[in-house]
């Protein structure tokens, strides 16, 4: 590491007493500030005063003390430098490769949709969650890999804690797999839903994407920037052109679907797009998703810096209580499952343990890497806090809440939401759905609709800043929608592949050529039974009175957090192996944590008397009205299918909670049998190696 | 180099790696090949082959 001059030493203890003092002065006024409405930028205050001191102090600490980086060991990437995998990489760009791997659209939804509780203890959560929990997994675990000459977490849990682990693990990530695809796809489904300008818009995406790999391959190989500046600008003119086909009377009615008929039509698309050569749709589509994503979390930080919006939603809500629109639930547990990839994401560690460290030059650029990347996702999640909070609280809950309870007519949905004291009128809502072309904006769960008009709310404004006017405001509605699906559809492409992957492994085992990847009827057959596991997820969904993110989004914060516990039981191992057992509360503390919000989550969704929340509880209620003979003919069957999801989704959720007992269990056994010295602790790193390389 | 160049070239570097051209470059250098389609359709073949076997993130 590099020492900084004597004169900048001298002054650190000034600026960072400084830094503390902003920390302590804007938590200060997001947590006690009553009655008037908060600005922004005391949030952005906060969380970039409380990211540089953790990063600075806690990670600087985990690093030196704790893993005892050594620049002087040879990394894998040094080792085994191929030009493919294995690569030494300029620290700054790894750490924005890793960022635009870990990513994705939960640091988006899960904080929208958390906002229900107020903005205040999703934030708490992002900014404390982030620090303690979230980026030392990510750090850890690139650490561990990074020892291990970038094992991936599965063999990482298999040689740490034994087969048992392994297994589970790989079990553990094929659920949380099939659960987040069905949950990003309703996102989607639910912004799409009755609107043709969406529709046609991510439509676009697709014949864009096509164009772009055929370009790619046959037309300019290997110019990849050039043909996603090609493509982006046809992504664009979809925008446009999804503004005609919405005026258009014959093209608005083609492009106008259900949320059933979208469902199938993902279903069909996921399948293609899993069995299509990846050069072909994923791969071009992969690198434009990138550059926007990183452009339009770029261009909201500016907006937010600049707009620096009040924060319209109060710092606590009446639905701490448990009695949400949005999802049922106290804010302790659920508040914490909600938010799983702004604050720790167990599918992190798998980002940590697969590319990135292969790719790390010095081992002390694990610190900016591991553990500044999460910091830089906890930004994100706090952006989208702020777009949701900056709308009126009307509004959000207009949008968010669902017809089971709200209502179905926009009478009673603005009667019911001004009656909890966030007034909102049917005038205020069909301007503002005229003003962002769609035809409503009730009902529109998933959080991506609500995310899209705070995000245009926020551009909107810096353009008119910049004297453009805010009468785009639907182009801006609709670019944050396109920017929402276009990442969920690649998450939803590659993860189908990834899983067909992983049953092929398992199946493999079962019958020879299933496990065959190149053997066309074992693609096909395994490409089908992913996207129908999802894709039936999805369906109940889609089909649930109560909007399908009130079962979902819980069952996949559980599922996400229970590989965040995996991964710290076996970071935790890591840590005893190496003789650090003082410092095993750096991992031990999150995962105690992890363990009991996860756990307590998944016991109240299994078994709460409370309908809305408890599956069991809901399938009896359910249950108890058909034989009472209080649903009609029409519903019975859907009745009969929500009931029949219910008891799934309480299987599932249960067999998670099992899953992770067993590796829990096993990993206190490993770690109580290594600090007995009845259990050998011979390292599993790679032995040490000194480094030739010169900092790239 | 002035600080606004520095954060110019930086995002260059980072835009070439994410569009996969640095690993390009590095591939040809490696393997003593010079550009051309059928080359470039070999080393994305490979590329995605490796880049697709792991989950996009959440």
């Amino acid at each position: 590491m590099r020492r900084q001059p004597t004169r900048i030493r001298r002054l650190a203890p000034i600026f960072w007493a400084l830094i503390a003092v902003l920390a302590a002065l804007a938590l200060g006024v997001i947590a006690t500030n009553r009655g008037e409405p908060v600005n922004s930028l005391w949030l952005v205050a906060a969380a970039a005063s409380i990211f540089l001191i953790g990063f600075r102090f806690y990670a600087k600490f985990i690093a030196a003390k704790v893993m005892a980086l050594d620049d002087s060991r040879a990394t894998p990437a040094e080792r085994f430098r191929d030009g493919h995998d294995y690569e030494p990489t300029n620290k700054w760009i790894l750490m924005g490769h890793h960022f635009a791997a870990i990513a994705g659209p939960g640091p988006l939804v899960g904080p929208t949709l958390a906002a229900q509780f107020g903005y205040l203890p999703g934030t708490l959560w992002i900014l404390f969650g982030c620090v303690i929990a979230g980026a030392v997994q990510d750090f850890t675990i690139l650490f561990c890999s990074m020892r291990r000459d970038g094992k991936t977490l599965g063999q990482m849990a298999r040689e740490e804690i034994g087969k048992v682990g392994g297994f589970v693990s790989l079990i553990t990530v094929l659920i949380i797999m099939v659960i987040l695809l069905a949950v990003v796809a309703l996102v989607v489904v639910n912004a799409l839903k009755g609107s043709p300008w969406g529709t046609f818009t991510i439509g676009a995406t697709i014949p864009v994407a096509l164009l772009m790999g055929l370009y790619l391959r046959y037309v300019r190989p290997g110019q990849v920037m050039e043909c996603s500046a090609v493509g982006f600008a046809l992504i664009l003119l979809g925008i446009f052109g999804g503004r005609w086909v919405a005026i258009n009377p014959q093209w608005s009615a083609f492009f106008t679907f259900s949320g059933v008929a979208l469902t199938v039509i993902i279903v069909v698309y996921g399948f293609l797009a899993s069995a299509l050569p990846v050069w072909l749709l994923l791969a071009p589509r992969d690198y434009l998703s990138t550059f926007v994503k990183l452009g339009v979390v770029f261009l909201l930080a500016i907006g937010i810096l600049f707009v620096h919006p009040r924060l319209e939603m109060p710092p606590l809500t009446r639905f701490v209580d448990g009695t949400g629109p949005i999802f049922a639930g106290k804010v302790f547990p659920f508040c914490f499952i909600t938010i799983a990839c702004g604050a720790v994401s167990g599918f992190h560690a798998l980002i940590s343990s697969g590319t990135t460290p292969k790719m790390i030059s010095k081992e002390w650029h694990a610190w900016p890497i591991g553990y500044g990347a999460m910091l830089l996702e906890g930004f994100v999640a706090i952006m989208a806090m702020i777009a949701a909070a900056a709308l009126s609280p009307g509004i959000y809950f207009a949008v968010n809440a669902p017809a089971g309870v709200v209502g179905a007519t926009a009478h009673a949905a603005v009667t019911t939401i001004s009656g909890w004291g966030f007034p909102v009128n049917v005038d205020d809502m069909t301007r503002l759905a005229r003003a962002v072309g769609e035809q409503t904006l009730y009902n529109r769960t998933g959080g991506a609709p609500s995310l899209a008009l705070g995000m245009a709310h926020i551009f909107g404004r810096l353009f008119d800043k910049a004297g453009l006017g805010q009468d785009i405001i639907s182009f801006w509605y609709h670019f944050a929608i396109l920017f929402e699906a276009l990442f969920i559809l690649t998450v939803l492409d590659a993860g189908t592949r990834v899983g067909r992957f992983m049953l092929q492994d398992m199946l493999g085992h079962v019958y020879r050529p299933l496990g065959r990847i190149g053997w066309m009827p074992g693609v096909v057959a395994t490409s089908a039974a992913v996207v129908l596991a999802w894709g039936y997820f999805l369906y109940q969904g889609v089909i649930d009175p109560l909007g399908g993110i009130n079962s979902l989004w819980p069952l996949f914060g559980i599922a996400n957090q229970l590989l965040s516990a995996i991964a710290l039981c076996v970071a935790t191992t890591v840590l005893i192996k190496m003789h650090r057992a003082r410092y095993v509360w750096i991992t031990a503390i999150p995962l105690a944590w992890l363990a009991t919000v996860t756990f307590t989550a998944g016991w109240e969704k299994i078994f709460s008397t409370e309908p809305r929340v408890g599956f069991l509880a809901h399938a009896n209620a359910l249950e108890a009205a058909i034989a009472a003979g209080k649903i009609t003919a029409s519903k019975l069957t859907e009745t009969r299918a929500v009931l029949f999801n219910e008891r799934l989704d309480a299987a599932v959720c249960g067999l998670l909670l099992a899953l992770v007992a067993i590796i829990v269990i096993d990993s206190l056994r490993v770690w109580y049998g290594l600090l007995r010295g009845s259990r050998s602790n011979a390292s599993t790193e790679s032995p040490f190696v000194l480094s030739t390389l010169a900092e790239p | 180099m002035t600080t606004v160049s520095r954060i110019w070239q930086y995002l260059k570097a980072l835009a070439n790696e994410l569009s996969d051209q640095t690993a390009y470059r590095r591939h040809l250098e490696h393997t003593g090949r010079t550009h051309s389609a059928s080359e470039w359709r070999r080393f994305s073949d490979g590329r995605h082959q490796s880049k697709y076997r792991n989950a996009k993130c959440c």
